[in-house]
């Protein structure tokens, strides 16, 4: 067993994050806590919520704090799969064809507005979400170790678009909504902008370059999970898959990466072992994407129907 | 709320479980007629059952695995009831039942609650098969006429048990995986269609088709004996009833009665001398013929020539006995005869009416005296009393069950005093018996083949023989039925007076002095009649002891005045005489009875059969009533009289009545134990957690995981004894901090709740988070600052 020692230098790490992203998303840090644990957790995340609440600011600010390369694509009807791996290019000069890589191929991709692209271009996304890896012209290219998918979709105008499939939802860690700031908050973000230049992103955070992240990522792949929590896990999964409102339950690599998030999350508050808490404090956003639009109503349900393992057996 | 997909389960179940209730009871009684007691108990059982299908614990999402502890409690008491009231019930109504009986009893409800929570699958299928038991008990236990059908009534059930509880787990299966709302659950009306037909076609087959399936299908019944129509090893009289024979056993099967018995050619005897001996030895004939052979083929063929074959040899004419213990188990009766039916019962063998000269008798003396036939009771060389003769004539009449009955001429069956026929089995045992063992108040009796008055003799009023005959043969079974007695409905007329009836009512000159003023002590302001009777025996039972040993003076003129006056303890013998003695002075018509006592400690459970033995030689007195009859009275202590079968209704008043009775001897203990209950009750919180916390003390842990471990069970266990449990999906750090912003002052709770998730999620290798001595001191700081009383949840609106 590997115990990720949660050294002083990689807490000052998680810290200047978490300032990073607080300050860029003002008053929301129980959202960022999530942002930082999807991170960590390797997995991708999918933001819904209304226009102009700091999706694509905090996913900026995301990027720019872990000080990797960021990409934006607006996701549009006419947007082909090729404007997001990348394509082929023939070189006169050297008469061959040569990639040219997409948006895919930054550290932190924003996909916004997914859902108004069409299923052909949806789809593009999910090897490079799954596999962390690219196909084009019968050739892989490997992605960014620390790949990160920052989607987002507006849940009040669904004309002109198109869902996400169950398989996709599948590929996303969780889903977060913001929602508006509080006026202490506001004001704050209204000071803050008086003569500000627009367009200043996020400071890089010290000691996050490099391969600090993969490395925070294998410390917590490393985080300890008892069989009873994992037990508990479980039962919560089998409630889903028998629950009536829940069209389809928990798959196994639902499963997965709720232990993967469970693990972000006791890891980021300095625990080496998951509890059921942690399993419960995540529940939401990793079961919300899953389970479709009941999943607000199912999931304190689902959590209240399952003893917690307390003590050993 | 999901769909209640498993009610037709639960009712089949709960079908189940009543035909299996019915069935247990009708093959728990040898009559096949359910006990009014069993009946209450089921009426009770079922209505129980119903409440709790109702408004009882439902599983939930969160307690599918094990029922409530409340509900297992109360599984548990169904369970141990019949056991527990059994003394109770023995005490209080003269009636009891074999332990194993009660083990079924306790079985079936359990049985019938578990059907009652048949909203969890696992307890369907415990009583299901609960029922199986049942079934496999009535069928292997019941030779009644209803268990059968019963049977195949609890077999339809059973199918359709099974059909509603594979849709149920088909049902269950889908609903856990992803297929909901897309597979719909359906009645399975075509299985049960195919099922009932099926099951329609077996019922006319077996009922309207060819008798001979009916009679392979009685074959079948392990309890039916069969016919031997179908199955030539069928026979009749295995295990039945009134084939009986003389043994240790009442129930050991023979045929004494039984044309089987003559038409088997099976001779018994030669099983068990082969048993013994080995079976006769028969040379083979291909050794016979070697050696007729002659001499040469014997040695061109073995060589030397075996003992056995040389001509001239010897040959052992004797057998050889089997090895070891050559001493056959005995085969001896245990009694005299077993009684089958309620008992005490009074059987005489003689009946007295002349006191004539006071003696001293002891048991075995009496005993010799019986086996002699005698006429006049002499103990000792002296004669006690002289024998009555009045012999009272004999009709046949028709019973209910289709056979000819001999009738008592004496019997008024308008008579309200007297309560319903009780029937009893006599079956004798041994050979020296020259009595027909009859009980009191006989009506009416028969023995199977010996249907003609002619065959019976009264040997004494009461007494009955075989005429012609000084043994009664072992193995005759006689049927009777005798009337039982209300005492206290008996009125004064219906007792005889003493003129005309010198014999029963003289009294020594030299007694009658001391006699009359004891008895007109005794019976001073009571009435004439059952009150005066009852008195006498009364003060003889409470103010005198019982003691056989006892032996007055060899030069007391008076033995009785001894008992009566001076040593106030005796044997029987005192007793009956002193009584009868006390009631002649009174006017009643008495007379002295020998005979044996069948004593209900004697009751034999597991062949539902009293012997009784010789030695069981009593004395009592009887009184004659008018219609002819003589009342037995029981003035020893020790025995009793057999009471009427009286209706259900007054046995429980009885038994309340009894019940109220001991409760006012026993007042101060059971007021002790009420106010201890209720002080235990009141303060019951405090004594569980003082008991915890002392086990906690004694106990806290070998390593500091079970220490941190046993220190939050403490204290979780405190917050569920003053009403702040913590709930089951809720964590320990969830709770212990809900609690603590209580008591914000004190984050002890909350520091063991933290680190009891250390104790419990992580890894086995991982050291404490803080030094062990640092994790015992929390433990004992938290078990310390939070005690009962801190979990008490403050009422609304005070301060936290």
């Amino acid at each position: 067993m590997t115990e990720p020692a949660i050294s002083p230098s990689t807490h000052d790490a998680l810290d200047g994050l978490r300032r990073a992203l607080n300050a860029a998303l003002r008053g929301k840090p129980d959202v960022t806590e999530r942002v930082i644990a999807c991170l960590l957790a390797r997995g991708h995340l999918l933001l819904e919520d209304k226009p102009g609440l700091g999706k694509t600011t905090l996913a900026k600010a995301l990027a720019t704090a872990v000080g990797g390369g960021f990409a934006r694509v607006q996701c549009t009807p006419d947007l082909l799969p090729g404007d997001i791996t990348g394509f082929g290019v023939f070189n006169q000069k050297s008469r061959e064809f040569e990639f040219l890589p997409g948006p895919v191929f930054a550290d932190v991709l924003l996909a916004d507005e997914i859902n108004r692209t069409t299923p052909r271009t949806q789809s593009a996304l999910l090897e490079a979400m799954a596999e962390r890896q690219v196909t084009v012209d019968n050739t892989r290219h490997k992605l960014s170790d620390t790949f990160f998918v920052i989607a987002t979709q507006n849940p009040v105008e669904h004309h002109g678009t198109y869902p996400l499939p169950e398989a996709q939802l599948d590929r996303f860690a969780m889903k977060l909504s913001i929602g508006y700031p509080d006026k202490p908050h506001e004001l704050q973000m209204l000071a803050a902008a008086v003569g500000a230049a627009d367009g200043r992103d996020a400071t890089p955070v010290q000691g996050m370059m490099g391969r600090t992240l993969a490395m925070l990522q294998d410390k917590v792949a490393a985080v300890a999970v008892a069989p009873a929590v994992q037990g508990y896990m479980i039962d919560l999964a089998h409630r889903t898959r028998a629950h009536p409102k829940v069209p389809l339950g928990l798959s196994p690599r639902g499963l997965l990466t709720w232990q993967r998030v469970s693990q972000a999350w006791a890891f980021l508050h300095g625990r080496p072992f998951v509890t059921p808490d942690d399993v419960k404090a995540v529940a939401p956003p990793v079961l919300g994407v899953r389970l479709g639009g009941t999943a607000e109503a199912v999931v304190p349900e689902l959590l209240a129907s399952v003893p917690v393992p307390v003590y050993p057996h | 709320m999901a769909p209640d997909t498993n009610r037709p389960a639960r009712i089949a179940t709960f079908l189940l479980a009543f035909v299996a209730y019915a069935t247990s009871e009708v093959a728990a009684h040898s009559t096949g007629v359910p006990g009014l007691f069993g009946i209450a108990f089921g009426v009770g059982l079922f209505t129980a059952a119903g409440l709790l299908s109702a408004f009882g614990p439902k599983p939930t999402a969160k307690s599918t695995a094990t029922l409530p502890r409340r509900v297992q409690l109360l599984l548990a008491l169904a369970f141990a009831l019949p056991l527990a009231a059994e003394p109770l019930l023995r005490s209080l109504t003269a009636d009891g039942s074999p332990l194993e009986m009660q083990l079924i009893f306790g079985l079936r409800a359990l049985g019938v609650l578990l059907a009652g929570l048949g909203a969890w699958a696992k307890c369907r299928r415990l009583a299901a098969v609960i029922a199986l038991f049942l079934a496999l008990f009535a069928s292997a236990m019941g030779d009644q006429p209803a268990v059968p059908y019963l049977l195949v009534a609890l077999a339809v059930c059973g199918g359709v048990w099974l059909v509603f509880e594979n849709r149920d787990r088909a049902g269950a299966t889908a609903a856990s995986g992803e297929l909901v709302g897309r597979v719909p659950l359906r009645m399975p009306y075509r299985e049960l269609a195919v099922f009932g037909v099926l099951a329609a076609c077996a019922a006319v087959v077996a009922v309207a088709g060819p008798k001979r399936v009916l009679f392979t299908l009685g074959e079948l019944m392990p309890t039916s004996g069969g016919s031997g129509d179908v199955d030539p090893f069928a026979r009749s009289g295995v295990g039945d009833g009134p084939e009986e024979v003389a043994g240790d056993n009442a129930r050991a099967a023979g045929m004494v009665e039984s044309d089987r018995l003559i038409e088997d050619t099976k001779d018994a005897l030669v099983d068990v001398v082969s048993d013994m001996f080995g079976p006769p030895h028969k040379p083979p004939k291909k050794q016979e013929r070697m050696v007729a052979g002659g001499l040469a083929d014997v040695i061109q063929n073995h060589g030397k020539l075996p003992d056995n074959r040389r001509p001239s040899r010897d040959f052992d004419t004797h057998r050889q006995g089997p090895k070891g213990n050559r001493t056959p188990g005995s085969q001896a009766a245990r009694g005299l005869f077993e009684v089958s039916g309620r008992t005490p019962l009074h059987v005489r063998a003689v009946a007295y009416e002349r006191y004539a000269y006071p003696a001293v008798a002891r048991p075995d003396e009496w005993l010799a005296a019986v086996g002699g036939g005698f006429a006049e009771l002499r103990v000792g060389g002296s004669m006690v009393w002289q024998q009555s003769r009045d012999p009272v004539s004999l009709g046949v009449e028709p019973h209910p069950d289709g056979n000819e009955w001999m009738r008592s001429s004496r019997l008024d069956p308008a008579a309200a005093w007297y309560a319903d026929d009780d029937r009893h089995q006599f079956k004798i045992a041994a050979d020296r018996l020259n009595l027909l063992p009859t009980p009191e108040l006989l009506a009416r009796f028969r023995i199977q083949r010996v249907d003609k008055p002619d065959y019976y003799r009264w040997e004494n009023d009461g007494v009955l023989t075989l005429a012609g005959r000084t043994r009664v043969p072992p193995g005759i079974v006689v049927n009777t039925e005798c009337r039982t007695l209300f005492p206290d409905r008996l009125p004064a007329h219906a007792l005889a007076h003493g003129s005309g009836r010198a014999a029963f009512t003289e009294l020594p000159d030299e007694l009658a002095e001391r006699i009359a003023a004891l008895a007109a002590a005794w019976t001073a302001g009571v009435p004439r009649g059952w009150p005066q009777l009852d008195a006498v025996v009364r003060a003889l039972r409470t103010g005198y002891e019982f003691d056989p040993d006892a032996r007055p003076p060899a030069d007391h003129p008076h033995p009785v005045l001894w008992f009566l006056f001076e040593s106030r303890r005796g044997p029987a013998y005192l007793f009956a005489t002193a009584a009868a003695l006390l009631l002649r002075k009174l006017d009643y018509p008495t007379r002295v009875c020998l005979g044996y006592y069948a004593a209900p400690k004697r009751y034999d459970p597991e062949t539902d059969h009293t012997p009784v033995r010789a030695g069981d030689l009593h004395l009592w007195p009887e009184v004659l009533l008018r219609d002819g009859h003589w009342l037995v009275l029981e003035p020893t202590p020790g025995y009793a009289v057999l009471p009427p079968l009286r209706p259900w209704r007054e046995r429980v008043a009885d038994a309340v009545d009894a019940l109220a009775e001991w409760a006012k001897r026993n007042a101060l203990a059971l007021g002790g134990i009420a106010l201890g209950v209720a002080a235990l009750q009141w303060q019951r919180r405090r004594v569980s957690d003082a008991v915890a916390t002392t086990r906690h003390h004694l106990f806290p842990g070998g390593t500091w995981r079970e220490r941190i471990v046993r220190a939050a069970k403490l204290l979780e266990r405190r917050g569920r004894l003053a009403g702040s449990p913590r709930r089951p999906e809720q964590s320990l750090t969830a709770w212990a901090d809900e609690l603590s912003a209580r008591r914000p002052a004190d984050p002890s709770l909350s520091a063991l709740a933290r680190l009891t998730e250390w104790a419990v999620y992580a890894p086995a290798l991982l050291p404490p988070p803080v030094p062990e001595a640092e994790v015992r001191s929390l433990c004992a700081r938290a078990a310390r600052a939070w005690p009962l009383t801190a979990f008490v949840r403050p009422p609304t609106g005070a301060p936290a």
